[in-house]
């Protein structure tokens, strides 16, 4: 059974290499990315060898591993056809068998030996002696086998949520943190770094509580076993291997229920209120009231807000920690929130989907296309608005420098105008078809209109840069003038600019429109949401 | 025989080297409940894509009770009603929300909108599932939604892709009755679909299209001639599969 299951996991993999060019390119980077994990984790192991905080940063490490194991089955549930036990209840398997076989299936592939690789690195880094070197290859192999173990279990005992729309909400969720983590490791990390904010001694004494935890308890394990206490390391490693136990037998009894336990991603919830709002303001109230609860209820739609603010924090990481407190990063950060608000919003047509047949069939003329794209825009910019302008005073006041926030607001304003001017165009000239692949809860631009993406992002980056430049002048330019005056009127001309562009970009889009909306509709068809 | 409420003239439309559509003419009388049937990949989405507005026919003429569909979409489509065939559906907005959301697209008042979308979720007996996330309706649901949708606006004329796929038969028969209701009033339905018992069974009007052109029209009784629909409709599109040859080991339990 074992064999049969790792088997069925190398032919899924080899698979992805023999079907289309996006599966082939995903399945390269992957490996590419395992590999590059490996050889930098190792490397970054092995440089700790004779620092004081070793074991304290290995046992970050080790703990880390465990949580990308924890979360990223979590969004790749489906993609891996061994992971649902749903895909295995029709055949005639024990548990048991099946189980070790999942195991197995879980640990063939590019990442669980990276992990095993590059975790390896503690051989140089930690241990100091033979038996330490051995009880590290012992103990980066349970902690391997405890990430696997771990993930299974959540993966299963989550399987019957997982595949609900509420458990696919809240796995797409996943995605901002996922971010956010990806952001201070690209952004924040290197920077403290460089400041020598961070070093090895900032990591003295985490491991307190760290120690007790599974992936600490494989740290200090190579520790003890390198300083003279081969006793407490097997103790240790012993401890670790019954949790391993444990979570195995949980994970068995999860098994064994989830392949007789019915579907349950028929219940549904039920939403309160008595109808759509704003219906006294015609057709564009009507439009902005549904866009105003997809921006509530939709999970793609709170997951761009969230990107959209970790951008702006991200942007501005060099002056919240670093030395560069000129207002010149807040702006920055304005114009790459306002942007990404736009290539966000630029595709509203592939991401409504075939439901934009509903629109299109009623939709007809200027008049009502221009209430259309401006209803979109209110409610974004009614989210838009508020929130780059919160986030803008908040960089100011990490920054020590609150004024500063005026002109972050000034930029705001004109870019969030521009993003949404660009946004109306683009989804009328370029509209491309979003796809969710079988299981994930993440979308993306369809196979073959990658180039069309690609176009919408850059297009608005550039668009909305170059449309807040004579806002960014102006900032410059009046840099001499008393503040009191200078922000009231910088913030109120940035307003009136802004709402001119957003006003003449739903003008220009509701010509283009009204030429092109069969076009539009047979694109907003090709999505598969 | 006045002005028809559909007529077709010509209608084409070509898919790189596939001739999808290649010149069909049709011409449906008011009131008429009509089918439009055909074998998989027939044309018939296609067709009643270009005939709804949705997809921009290469040659041909459409006029909905005499107001051509391309010349002024906004005059035709104020007149005409879509189901689409996979009634794909705002997920995030309940069955309630929906149906207002669709009558005030099509400028109903708020308060109109919101009552005639009572009304119909209680014809299509969703009213127990009106607050619930569209996100979480039924196929047979969805339809009956996606039906509410396009009749709010209480159109003369009604388009419908493959209604009933999947539909189990109580909401199947829900469905029946409001339309069969809809045409008695003197509104018109054309719908697509490849259930030949169906179309027997609601339809006076029936044509039939295969590979793009339309190989039969008329009355019911004059296109199946005698015999059943689905006898009709197979000699003339053709049989399509072998008589179960090399199967032999199909039905054997012995191994």
């Amino acid at each position: 059974m074992a064999w049969l299951l790792v088997q069925l996991k190398l032919r899924l993999l080899t698979n992805a290499l023999r079907s289309s060019t996006r599966a082939k390119s995903s399945f390269i980077l992957s490996t590419t990315c395992a590999a590059l994990v490996a050889v930098g984790t190792f490397t970054g192991l092995a440089l700790l060898r004779g620092q004081s905080t070793s074991v304290d940063v290995t046992a970050v490490v080790f703990t880390l591993f465990a949580f990308g194991w924890l979360t990223l089955p979590l969004l790749a549930f489906g993609l891996d056809g061994t992971l649902d036990p749903a895909t295995l209840a029709l055949y005639p398997l024990r548990t048991r068998p099946l189980a070790v076989g999942l195991l197995a299936a879980s640990a063939a592939g590019a990442w669980p030996l990276a992990n095993v690789l590059g975790l390896l690195g503690t051989t140089v880094g930690l241990a100091s002696s033979a038996l330490g070197v051995v009880i590290a290859v012992v103990a980066v192999l349970l902690e391997v086998l405890f990430c696997i173990t771990l993930a299974r279990f959540v993966t299963t005992g989550m399987a019957n949520v997982l595949r609900s729309r509420r458990g696919r909400d809240f796995a797409a969720f996943l995605f901002i943190p996922i971010v956010v983590l990806y952001e201070t490791f690209t952004q924040v990390v290197p920077r403290l770094a460089a400041n020598g904010q961070l070093t090895t001694s900032s990591f003295s004494g985490v491991d307190a509580w760290l120690r007790w935890l599974p992936p600490g308890l494989a740290a200090h394990a190579i520790q003890d076993a390198s300083t003279g206490h081969p006793g407490t390391a097997l103790l240790r490693l012993a401890l670790l291997a019954a949790v391993i136990v444990a979570l195995g037998w949980l994970w068995v009894r999860a098994l064994g229920r989830a392949l007789v336990t019915a579907d349950t991603s028929t219940g549904s919830s039920r939403v309160r209120g008595r109808g759509l709002p704003f219906g006294r303001y015609g057709l564009r109230g009507t439009v902005a009231a549904r866009f105003w609860i997809y921006q509530r209820r939709d999970p793609t739609a709170l997951i761009f807000w969230g990107i959209t603010a970790v951008i702006m924090m991200a942007v501005s990481v060099s002056a919240i920690v670093g030395q560069n407190k000129s207002p010149g990063v807040l702006i920055a950060s304005a114009v790459f929130g306002a942007a990404f608000v736009g290539v966000f919003h630029a595709n509203m047509v592939g991401w409504t989907g075939p439901p934009f047949v509903l629109e299109a069939s009623a939709l007809s003329g200027r008049r009502s296309l221009r209430a259309y794209l401006s209803g979109q825009n209110l409610a974004h910019g009614a989210i838009a608005v508020p929130l780059l302008i919160v986030i803008s005073f908040g960089i100011a006041l990490l920054t020590r420098h609150p004024a500063y926030g005026f002109l972050g607001a000034a930029v705001d304003l004109a870019g969030i105008g521009a993003a949404l001017a660009l946004g109306n165009i683009f989804t009328v000239t370029d509209p491309f078809p979003i796809e969710k692949r079988a299981g994930s809860p993440v979308r993306t631009t369809a196979a073959g209109y990658g180039s069309y993406g690609a176009g919408s992002t850059f297009g608005n980056l550039f668009g909305v840069a170059l449309l807040c430049v004579p806002v960014i002048v102006a900032v410059a330019l009046t840099s001499h003038v008393a503040a009191s005056v200078r922000m009231p009127v910088l913030i109120v001309c940035a307003a009136g600019y802004g709402l001119a562009l957003a006003w003449a970009g739903v003008r220009i889009a509701a010509i283009a429109a009204a030429q092109r909306l069969p076009e539009m509709a047979q694109m907003a068809l090709l999505s598969k949401l | 025989m006045g002005e028809p409420a559909i007529a077709v003239h010509g209608l084409r439309k070509r898919f790189g080297a596939k001739e999808a559509v290649a010149g069909i003419d049709l011409e449906i009388a008011a009131g008429s409940f009509a089918g439009l049937v055909g074998p998989n990949g027939a044309g018939k989405t296609t067709s009643l894509s270009m005939m709804t507005g949705l997809l921009r026919p290469d040659d041909g003429r459409v006029l909905i009770n005499g107001i051509n569909v391309w010349a002024d979409p906004p005059a035709a489509k104020a007149i005409i009603g879509v189901v689409p065939a996979e009634a794909q559906l705002f997920e995030r907005l309940s069955g309630a929300e929906l149906l207002e959301y669709a009558g005030r697209l099509r400028g109903l008042p708020a308060a109109e909108a919101r009552s005639r979308a009572a009304q119909l979720l209680d014809v299509l007996d969703l009213t127990a599932d009106a607050k619930r996330l569209t996100a979480d309706y039924s196929t047979g649901m969805r339809k009956k939604a996606a039906l509410g949708c396009a009749l709010i606006h209480n159109p003369a004329v009604l388009f419908l892709d493959e209604p009933l796929e999947g539909v189990d038969p109580v909401s199947a028969d829900v469905i029946r009755r409001l339309l069969s209701d809809y045409t008695e009033s003197g509104s018109t339905v054309l719908f697509s679909s490849h259930v030949m018992e169906l179309v027997e069974q609601v339809c006076d009007h029936v044509s039939i299209i295969d590979k793009g052109h339309i190989v039969a029209t008329g009355t019911l009784d004059e296109v199946r001639g005698g015999k059943t629909l689905q006898r009709a409709f197979i000699d003339l599109v053709g049989p399509r599969a072998s008589e179960g040859e090399g199967l032999s080991w199909l039905g054997s339990s012995s191994s």
